[in-house]
């Protein structure tokens, strides 16, 4: 009898991260990055849904149609549509009736929300099982910190449309110590719209090439005031793609010369300054949100949190992040506390990955929903079966202190060296 | 005199408008109102008109309390094949859930609403109350117009500035002479 697949399916606003865990039938296949998102393409003058935006000739002027807003979905018209295209024969082919889903959703999901995820898995799909959970809560289950992974962890996801820093103790979320700053890709890529646009040429409507443009050229600076006020090294010219001719866009290579019938995009401080409002924004920063989640947890653990920071997230790619996050983290943390920032190879399909390890694992199928249940009790089964936010509203008064599981002392295990870049700096 | 003169002294500098000073919660505010345009998925348009949508009619007569209904769903329009025979497979009917869930969108601030998070004790950790806390440190200034640091402000909008060029670009160009 076949195994049943599992499909899993990382249902970012920005990007879907889609793929079939392999068992002992199927082959390995490579993850499948969707845009989520429908688009207009005014040139080519058709329309195309997710995992057909790679067949889109004209970039330019694009109208895009996203399911997600501000981090949730509103819009389930567009989402199935993207999802419909997903599960069919052009992308990953599976039959959902007989798979297993793997399926992720936002930090704090509003309920009235999950009950519209579980009706599409089970009433509309018709999926055998399911599990559904947030990002953070399966990177235990990854090799990102080693394995076993540590007992106390946080997790920095920062993603298309917001950024959370999530602490989680033996691979619990700690709900009540997570923080959140509305600041994500989707900002960053508007704002660099709007200052190129004042400043040089008219981009309000080209999201497609301002967001490349931003993961070509924009970087984290270590050190603000010095790159602020030495801007002549940094200047980097950035070639607009040629509609007609459907080159891409790119930058200008040293000793290169630019042709007359190239339009150049010169990027100056907004390389720098566009990252930059992760850093410092209106509400906190990153670097003060960290600090304030972990001051809100048990003081004798704080250190552990300290030394085991993760970090994943497509906004975490800027080159820079990790060293400009460990200089305002050394400022932060308490003088006798290690600074460890973990950095996956690829910060986008890193909760992919550990998906697909947690669907190997025996007790996988235990955290799953299945068909049958859900058509019996309807999403109160989802509910009982997925921790969440909601399991830690008090009706009884329960505090910080007595709620996570006993912690134990993690030098007593031997641990795994982990994958990933570590760095370290002791205060004196 | 002396007393006379210093009388008129200070009547003049209470009428002249340069010493005008902005409220902080009106600087907020209009950052604010920046911050949720930045938000936005397409520059040129309202909210309601998208993809596959078609213009604005609302459905004279059926008006059910749900709001308006769409017309057209774009789901329909996708072109694909779904192994096995889900109803999103086959074309069979798919549930009243499903259907309501595709014909109505509502957006974000009507879902957080209904959910009743708002309602919820203050000790319950919720999409609400896990906002990061606001500033210890005053904004750093950074000019509008070129972006090198931003030390002084118009005075009409306390749009910060770096030197008098920035400044006489901002007045041509983008100075709205007052804050919101």
């Amino acid at each position: 009898m076949p195994k049943t697949n599992v499909v899993v399916l990382d249902n970012g606003a920005g990007t879907i991260k889609a793929g079939i865990v392999p068992n002992d039938s199927t082959e390995e296949q490579s993850v499948k990055l969707v845009p989520n998102a429908i688009v207009r393409s005014k040139g080519d003058k058709a329309t195309y849904f997710g995992h057909q935006i790679a067949n889109c000739k004209d970039y330019s002027s694009l109208h895009y149609r996203l399911p997600f807003e501000k981090g949730f979905i509103v819009d389930w018209d567009a989402q199935k549509a993207i999802w419909d295209g997903i599960f069919s024969q052009e992308a990953l082919g599976v039959d959902s009736t007989e798979s297993s889903l793997i399926l992720t959703e936002p930090y704090f999901n509003l309920p009235n929300i999950q009950e519209i995820y579980d009706q599409f898995v089970f009433e509309e799909y018709e999926f055998s099982s399911y599990h559904r959970c947030t990002p953070a809560s399966l990177i235990p289950h990854g090799k990102l910190l080693g394995s076993p992974p540590p007992e106390c962890m946080l997790v920095v996801d920062s993603g298309f449309s917001f950024t959370h820093v999530i602490p989680l103790i033996n691979g619990n979320i700690v709900w009540s110590s997570i923080r959140r700053l509305d600041v994500g890709g989707k900002l960053l890529t508007n704002h660099l719209k709007e200052l190129v646009s004042f400043r040089q040429w008219n981009m309000m409507e080209e999201t497609y090439i301002m967001n490349h443009v931003k993961e070509t050229c924009c970087y984290v600076s270590t050190d603000f005031k010095k790159d602020l006020e030495s801007t002549r090294p940094i200047v980097q010219k950035y070639i607009l793609p040629d509609m007609s001719t459907s080159r891409k866009g790119r930058l200008l290579r040293p000793r290169e010369t630019i042709m007359d019938s190239e339009q150049v995009l010169l990027m100056k401080n907004e390389r720098f300054s566009v990252p930059e409002i992760i850093f410092r924004l209106n509400q906190s920063g990153l670097p003060s949100a960290i600090a304030e989640s972990i001051a809100s947890l048990l003081e004798d653990i704080q250190p552990m949190f300290w030394e085991n920071i993760s970090l994943i997230g497509g906004n975490t790619k800027f080159p820079g992040f990790r060293e400009r996050l460990f200089a305002e983290l050394r400022f932060l943390a308490p003088m006798d506390c290690e600074v460890g920032i973990y950095e996956s190879d690829d910060p986008v399909t890193e909760a992919y990955s550990s998906a697909k390890e947690f669907a190997t694992k025996p007790e996988f199928h235990g955290h799953c929903l299945t068909r049958a249940e859900y058509l019996e009790c309807g999403s109160s089964g989802a509910r009982r079966k997925f921790r969440d936010w909601k399991t830690k509203i008090p009706s009884k008064e329960t505090t910080m202190k007595d709620d996570g599981p006993q912690v134990q002392n993690a030098s007593q295990r031997p641990r795994v060296r982990p994958r990933g870049v570590l760095l370290e700096g002791r205060g004196r | 005199m002396p007393p006379k003169r210093t009388r008129e002294h200070l009547s003049r500098q209470v009428n002249d408008a340069t010493s005008l000073v902005h409220a902080p919660e009106l600087l907020e505010k209009r950052t604010q109102i920046h911050l949720d345009q930045l938000e936005k998925s397409n520059y040129n348009e309202s909210a309601s008109l998208a993809v596959g949508e078609d213009d604005d009619e609302p459905a004279v007569g059926k008006y059910n309390g749900k709001g308006r209904a769409r017309q057209t769903l774009i789901s329909d329009k996708i072109n694909v094949k779904l192994a096995g025979n889900s109803p999103a497979a086959t074309k069979k009917k798919s549930t009243m859930n499903i259907r309501s869930a595709l014909l109505y969108r509502k957006n974000l601030a009507t879902l957080i609403e209904e959910s009743g998070i708002a309602s919820l004790p203050p000790s319950a950790p919720s999409y609400l109350t896990a906002v990061a806390s606001p500033p210890k440190y005053p904004p750093r200034l950074i000019c509008s117009v070129c972006g090198y640091w931003g030390e002084y402000k118009c005075r009409k909008c306390a749009m910060p500035y770096c030197d008098l060029n920035c400044e006489g670009i901002h007045i041509e160009t983008r100075c709205e002479r007052r804050v919101l």
